[in-house]
This record gives structure tokens, sequence and C-alpha cells, in this order.
């Protein structure tokens, strides 16, 4: 049974406005138009069958958890962990996928950062002054 | 296992716990001195400065705090029946 997908809204839905209007006009940068490709592809496994084995569908339980519906993950791309995931979840109507979120997120700046994960640093203590020593 | 990404809120700002001089080698190299992480974002400015920024790896199937975000608004309006129209694939199907 071939699903309707619908994007969430409103990140996702002006993600893919954005990213098609420009493929339409030929203005997607390069990496752009390889992520645009890989999504299309995605998404047109997706609505055809959800359970692709291409797609490596998965529950999320700790977002399932947090929203209160399953949610699912599927991968971009295969063997190639750097390169991205949907989020999506059935609804709102029978038949219908919604697409949650991507990853990498869209505005994310390409580069060394896209392939080593990088984060902050969770907590940085403020009481590092030793004794005696004040801070200039 | 996903992890939730979330960035530390410090109470205090930073305070300078040492300072010294460097010199850098014949190929333009300094070593940091009783460093913490192994990873930092550099900013280099205009003046000739450079900031370093603490970071550290990121569990590869972490979600970033920035796509939390996008999904949270998402599953809220999903919620609420509130979605995109269908979209249609085909003008970008080969």
């Amino acid at each position: 049974m071939p699903f309707n997908i619908r994007m969430g809204v409103p990140e996702m839905a002006a993600v893919w406005s954005d990213l098609s209007t420009r493929k339409l006009q030929g203005t997607l940068g390069r990496d752009e138009e390889k992520f645009f490709r890989k999504l299309v592809k995605v998404l047109g496994f997706l609505g055809a069958d959800p359970r692709h084995r291409s797609l490596q569908t998965h529950g999320i339980d700790v977002l399932t958890d947090k929203y209160g519906f399953k949610v699912f993950e599927a991968y971009l791309e295969n063997r190639t962990p750097a390169a991205g995931r949907i989020f999506w979840a059935y609804g709102p109507d029978k038949g219908d996928i919604t697409i949650l979120g991507v990853e990498p997120h869209p505005d994310d700046k390409h580069g060394a950062y896209w392939r080593i994960k990088l984060s902050r640093l969770p907590f940085v203590s403020s009481k590092a002054t030793p004794e005696g020593k004040k801070p200039t | 296992m996903i992890t939730l990404l979330e960035v530390g809120k410090e109470k205090a700002g930073p305070v300078v716990v040492e300072e010294y001089d460097v010199a850098a080698d014949a190929k333009r190299r300094i070593s940091l001195r009783h460093s913490k992480t192994k990873y930092f974002r550099v900013r280099s400015l205009s003046d000739g400065s450079f900031l370093l920024e603490p970071r550290v790896l990121v569990p590869p199937k972490a979600i970033p705090a920035r796509v939390m975000k996008m999904l949270d608004q998402s599953a809220a309006n999903l919620k609420k029946g509130v979605v995109s129209p269908s979209i249609d694939l085909t003008p970008f199907q080969d």
C-alpha cells in the first residue's frame, strides 16, 4: 500500500520547500544536490514500503516515549554512518507518513565537523582556579 | 541506544587558571599545557588571536540539539494534525 509523504511543520516543510524549489531552479550546491538526491530516493522507498530493506527502518524508543506515538528512524545511505538519517511517524491520517526531521540539519556547515562529530563539553567546571592564585 | 544531547550550562563564566608565553615551532605549532580535552574548536581572529573551545566526541547515535528542536516542533504539530500537504516526488525521481 503506497503512503502519502507529508512533512512536519514548520521546519521540515520549510526545508523541503526550499530544497525542492531550488532543485527545480537548478541552484542547489553540490553537497545539497547530493543530499537532496538521497532524500528523494529514501522518501520514494518510504512511500512505497516503510520496511524497505535499504532503509533499515527501526523504532526509536526514547522518542516514542517522549512524544507518545511510535517514531521511526531510517538511514539515507547504507554502510555510511555519516550519510544521515530521517525520523518519521505514521499519521496524521491512515496512509500518511510524516517526516519529523532530518539529520544532518540542512543549516549545518559541511567539512571536517561533518565527518567527526564534536560537541561542546557537557559541563566545564568553573572552580578550577588554584588556591591563592587570583584569576587575571 | 539513542542519546539526546543537551549543552551544559555554566553558572559562572570561565576563569584564567594558567597564563604563559609560547613560541611556535618550525611548523608553526604550539603545545597546550595541561589540556583537559583532545578536541577543540579553533577560531582565528582578525587581530592574530586564536580562540580555542573544548569539544567532545559525540556518540554517533546521538541526536543533536538542533535536530531535536526540529523533531519537537514537528511532533507537537503532528499531534494536532498539522502537517504539510502530501509531497510529489515525481519531478525529482529519475
